[in-house]
C-alpha cells in the first residue's frame, strides 16, 4: 500500500512539474501562502463591512467547491491525459496490467487526491492566514482552527464527488436520482430556512463552536462517505459497445451559419456524449454559483441597495468566462493535426461554442434577478454577466491558448490571469454598485475581450502546437 | 513526372536533440516513396514538418509546390496524413468523424464516400460506434480513410499497417498500389522493411536524424541486394560512424 500510494504522489508531481516546469509549479504552494498571508491584512479593514464569520463561511464554501473540482479532475484524469498528450496513462487505471485490485487502486487514489492536494492549496492558505495572526488581530487557536476546519470542507467536497463518481459508474439512472433529490431537499431546506441554511455545513458548524464531539463527529460522517465511496466502487463499467445516432450532422446543420460549424458542432456532440457538459454545468457551474448566492445573502444587509445582484452577476460572468476551459479541457491540437486547421481556427471556433454556451449564465442570472425580485435589473444584469464572461474568457484564452485546465497552476499566468481580471472586476463592482443601470456601460468589455481573443490567435499561431 | 516533394538541408532541433540534420531528398510524383529508419530516426518529425504541423529549426520543404513552413495551412488542404498514433476524436462515432474530415475539407458527398470506405476496409459494422471503443485495428482503418477520402495529390501516412491483419495489409498494400498507378503520390514512413521491399518504387533511409540512403528500390535489386540486409548494414554503420 505505501509504496502504490507514494508512486502516484510522484506520478502526481511529475504530471504537473512536467506540463509547466519543476520550479513554476514548485512555487504555487507560495503562492497560494502569499494570497492568503496578504489578504490576511485586508480582515481589520473588512470588519466593519463584513462580520468575520460570514467571510469565513465563504471561505469554507470556496474549499468545499475546490474538493469537489479536485476529485472531478482526478476521476477524469487518464482520459485528459490521453486527449492532451495522446497515449498515456495513469497508476489509478493499471488494475489491468497489474496484480492488484480496482478497489485496492482507488484506495489508494483517494488518499492520495486527499494529501497531496492538502499540501498544494489547504495547508498553504491555512498557513498564511495563521503566519499573519500578529498582523489581522485574528487569535493563533482561531487560525488553527480554520486550517483544520478548511481540510474538512475540502475533504467534503472531495468525497462527495467520489461517492457520486462510484455510484454513477454502477448507474448513472440512481446518480440522476441521487443528484435530483439532493438538488430538491437542498432548495426546499433553503425556502424554509434561508441562507442560514448554510450555517449547518459541518466543518463551519465545528469552526463556529469547537467542541472535540463535534470534531470526532464531522470526522466520521466524512469516513462514512468515504467508505460508502470505497464500498459502491466497481472498477468495470458494465456497458457494452453501443452503437449511436448521428447528432454530428444535425448539429453541422443548425450552426452552419458559423464560420467554423463543424468545430462548434463536433465541441456539442463531444460535451453531449462525454458528460463533461452535465458533469460541469452541475459541479463547475450550478453548485458553486448557488453557494455563492447563498452567501452573497447573507451579505445582505452589509452591501448597498441592489448589490447582491450586481456582485452576483459579475461573479456569475467569472465563472460563465470557466466555460472556455470546458471545451478545451479534453482537447489537444492531437485529433486536428491531420487537417487543415490552425490552432488560431481552433481557438476561434471554441470561443465561439464558448460564446453560445454563455445562454447559460445569461438565463441563470436572468432567473436568480426575478427569484430575488430584482427583474427591474435583470437586463443589466445579464449584460454585466455576459460583457465579463466574454472578457475573461478572452484574457484565458490569450494566457493559455487551448491549454487553460493546466496553465492555471502556472504562477506567472494565473498572477497576469487575477491582475487583469481583478482590475476590471473592481472597476465594475463599483460602477454597478454606484447604478445597477451603468452596469450596461460593460458591453465596452466587449472590445478589449475581443482585441484578446486576436492577440491568443495571433500568439498561439507562434508556437508549435506538438500534435500526435 | 516532376518532384512533389523537395527538401533542402532540412533541420529540426529540440532543446539538446537534433531530430533532423540537414536533410535533403525529393521525390517524384506518381511514386510511393518509402522513408525508413529505426524507431527514434526522425520519420514522424520529418512528417510533422513537410505537413507544417512544426516549424524546421534550418533548411526549407516544398509540398506540392507549397512552403511548407509558411503555408502550412494549405499543404494540409491538399494532401492527406496519417498520423503515427490512431487519434480520431473518442466521442464522435465512425461516420461522425469522416462527416466532420468532410465538412472541414469541404467535401459535398462525404456520405457516399464514407460508405466506400467503410466497404473497401471491412469496417461498415462499426460506423455508428464512438471512436473510444473501436479497436486500435479500426481506428487505424478509419485514419487511413480520412486520409484518401478526398483523394489527395500527395498522402504522407506513418506505419499506416501497423494494428492491421494480414488479410486487411494486403487490402491496404493493393490500395495503394492502385493510388500511385492512377498518377497520384505516397510518402510511408515506416520500419517494417519488407512491406517497403514489395511496394515502393523508391525510398530514403533516415538514422539518428541523418539521411544516409535515397535512390530507387530497382538500383538496389540490380545489385542483387535485399531492402533488409542493406538497411540493417547501412544503420549498423551510422551507428557506428
Amino acid at each position: 500500500m505505501p509504496e502504490l500510494f507514494m508512486r502516484m504522489m510522484k506520478e502526481e508531481w511529475r504530471m504537473h512539474s512536467t506540463i509547466f516546469g519543476q520550479v513554476s509549479f514548485a512555487l504555487f504552494p507560495f503562492m497560494i501562502f502569499g494570497i492568503s498571508f496578504m489578504g490576511s491584512f485586508l480582515l481589520p479593514y473588512l470588519r466593519p463591512a463584513l462580520p468575520i464569520g460570514d467571510l469565513a463561511l465563504a471561505v469554507h464554501a470556496m474549499f468545499l467547491v475546490l474538493g469537489a473540482m479536485v476529485g472531478e479532475f482526478g476521476l477524469m484524469g487518464n482520459e485528459m491525459m490521453n486527449r492532451r498528450f495522446g497515449q498515456a496513462s495513469l497508476l489509478a487505471y493499471s488494475a489491468r496490467s497489474l496484480p492488484l485490485s480496482g478497489r485496492f487502486i482507488f484506495v489508494n487514489f483517494v488518499l492520495k487526491d486527499t494529501v497531496y492536494y492538502f499540501f498544494l492549496w489547504v495547508l498553504p492558505f491555512g498557513a498564511g492566514y495563521v503566519a499573519a495572526t500578529p498582523f489581522s488581530g485574528a487569535s493563533f487557536s482561531s487560525a488553527l482552527l480554520l486550517l483544520l476546519t478548511l481540510a474538512l470542507a475540502f475533504m467534503w467536497g472531495l468525497c462527495t464527488v467520489f461517492l457520486l463518481s462510484s455510484v454513477y459508474v454502477r448507474s448513472r439512472a440512481a446518480c440522476g436520482v441521487l443528484v435530483t433529490v439532493g438538488g430538491l431537499l437542498f432548495l426546499a431546506s433553503f425556502l424554509l430556512k434561508g441562507p442560514a441554511l448554510a450555517l449547518l455545513f459541518p466543518p463551519y458548524m465545528l469552526y463556529c463552536g469547537f467542541s472535540w464531539k463535534m470534531l470526532l463527529s464531522t470526522c466520521a460522517q466524512l469516513a462514512a462517505i468515504y467508505a460508502l465511496s470505497l464500498l459502491l466502487f466497481s472498477a468495470e463499467e458494465t456497458g457494452t459497445t453501443k452503437v449511436h445516432g448521428d447528432l454530428f450532422a444535425p448539429f453541422l446543420a443548425r450552426f452552419g451559419f458559423l464560420q467554423q460549424s463543424p468545430l462548434v458542432a463536433k465541441d456539442l456532440v463531444d460535451m453531449y456524449r462525454s458528460g463533461i457538459g452535465i458533469g460541469q454545468a452541475i459541479f463547475s457551474f450550478a453548485i458553486p454559483l448557488v453557494l455563492i448566492w447563498v452567501f452573497l445573502s447573507l451579505a445582505g444587509p452589509f452591501l448597498p441597495l441592489h448589490g447582491p445582484i450586481m456582485l452576483f452577476s459579475m461573479i456569475t460572468g467569472v465563472v460563465g468566462s470557466t466555460i472556455y476551459t470546458w471545451v478545451t479541457e479534453f482537447d489537444s491540437f492531437g485529433p486536428y493535426a491531420c487537417l487543415p486547421i490552425s490552432v488560431s481556427t481552433l481557438i476561434q471556433s471554441k470561443m465561439t461554442t464558448c460564446a453560445l454556451l454563455q445562454v447559460l449564465p445569461g438565463a441563470f442570472i436572468a432567473i436568480m434577478a426575478v427569484l430575488s425580485g430584482e427583474a427591474e435589473n435583470l437586463l443589466p444584469a445579464v449584460v454585466l454577466c455576459v460583457s465579463f464572461s466574454f472578457y475573461a474568457a478572452g484574457v484565458m484564452a490569450y494566457l493559455c491558448g487551448l491549454s487553460p485546465s493546466v496553465l492555471v497552476y502556472d504562477v506567472k499566468v494565473l498572477f497576469t490571469y487575477l491582475v487583469l481580471d481583478g482590475v476590471v472586476f473592481a472597476i465594475f463592482s463599483a460602477v454597478s454598485l454606484a447604478n445597477p443601470l451603468y452596469a450596461i456601460s460593460s458591453l465596452l468589455l466587449l472590445l478589449p475581450g475581443w482585441g484578446f481573443v486576436k492577440a491568443a490567435m495571433r500568439r498561439w499561431d507562434a508556437v508549435d502546437p506538438g500534435g500526435y | 513526372m516532376s518532384a512533389v516533394l523537395e527538401v533542402s538541408g532540412l533541420s529540426k532541433v529540440y532543446g539538446d536533440v537534433t531530430a533532423l540534420d540537414r536533410v535533403s531528398l525529393s521525390v517524384e510524383g506518381g511514386s510511393l516513396f518509402g522513408l525508413l529508419g529505426p524507431n527514434g530516426s526522425g520519420k514522424t518529425t520529418m512528417i510533422k514538418v513537410l505537413t507544417g504541423q512544426i516549424r524546421p529549426t534550418g533548411g526549407s520543404a516544398r509540398v506540392l509546390g507549397l512552403d511548407a513552413e509558411r503555408e502550412g495551412l494549405r499543404v494540409r488542404e491538399r494532401v492527406g496524413i496519417i498520423p503515427e498514433q490512431e487519434s480520431p476524436p473518442s466521442f464522435l462515432t465512425s461516420m461522425e468523424y469522416l462527416e466532420f474530415v468532410g465538412a472541414v475539407r469541404q467535401i459535398p458527398d462525404i456520405r457516399e464516400r464514407a460508405d466506400e470506405w467503410f466497404h473497401l476496409l471491412e469496417f461498415g459494422d462499426k460506423r455508428d460506434v464512438l471512436c473510444k471503443d473501436l479497436s486500435r485495428g479500426t481506428r487505424q482503418k478509419l485514419m487511413f480513410a480520412q486520409a484518401f477520402i478526398h483523394e489527395p495529390a500527395l498522402a504522407l501516412i506513418d506505419e499506416p499497417l501497423i494494428n492491421l491483419d494480414p488479410l486487411m495489409q494486403d487490402v491496404v498494400k493493393e490500395f495503394l498500389a492502385d493510388y500511385v498507378k492512377s498518377g497520384k503520390t505516397v510518402f510511408l514512413s515506416t520500419h517494417i522493411l519488407e512491406v517497403a521491399e514489395e511496394i515502393c518504387s523508391s525510398f530514403a533511409v533516415l538514422h539518428n536524424g541523418k539521411l544516409l540512403y535515397s535512390g530507387p528500390i530497382a538500383d538496389l535489386a540490380a545489385t542483387g541486394a535485399h531492402l533488409p540486409g542493406f538497411f540493417l548494414s547501412l544503420v549498423r554503420k551510422g551507428s557506428h560512424a
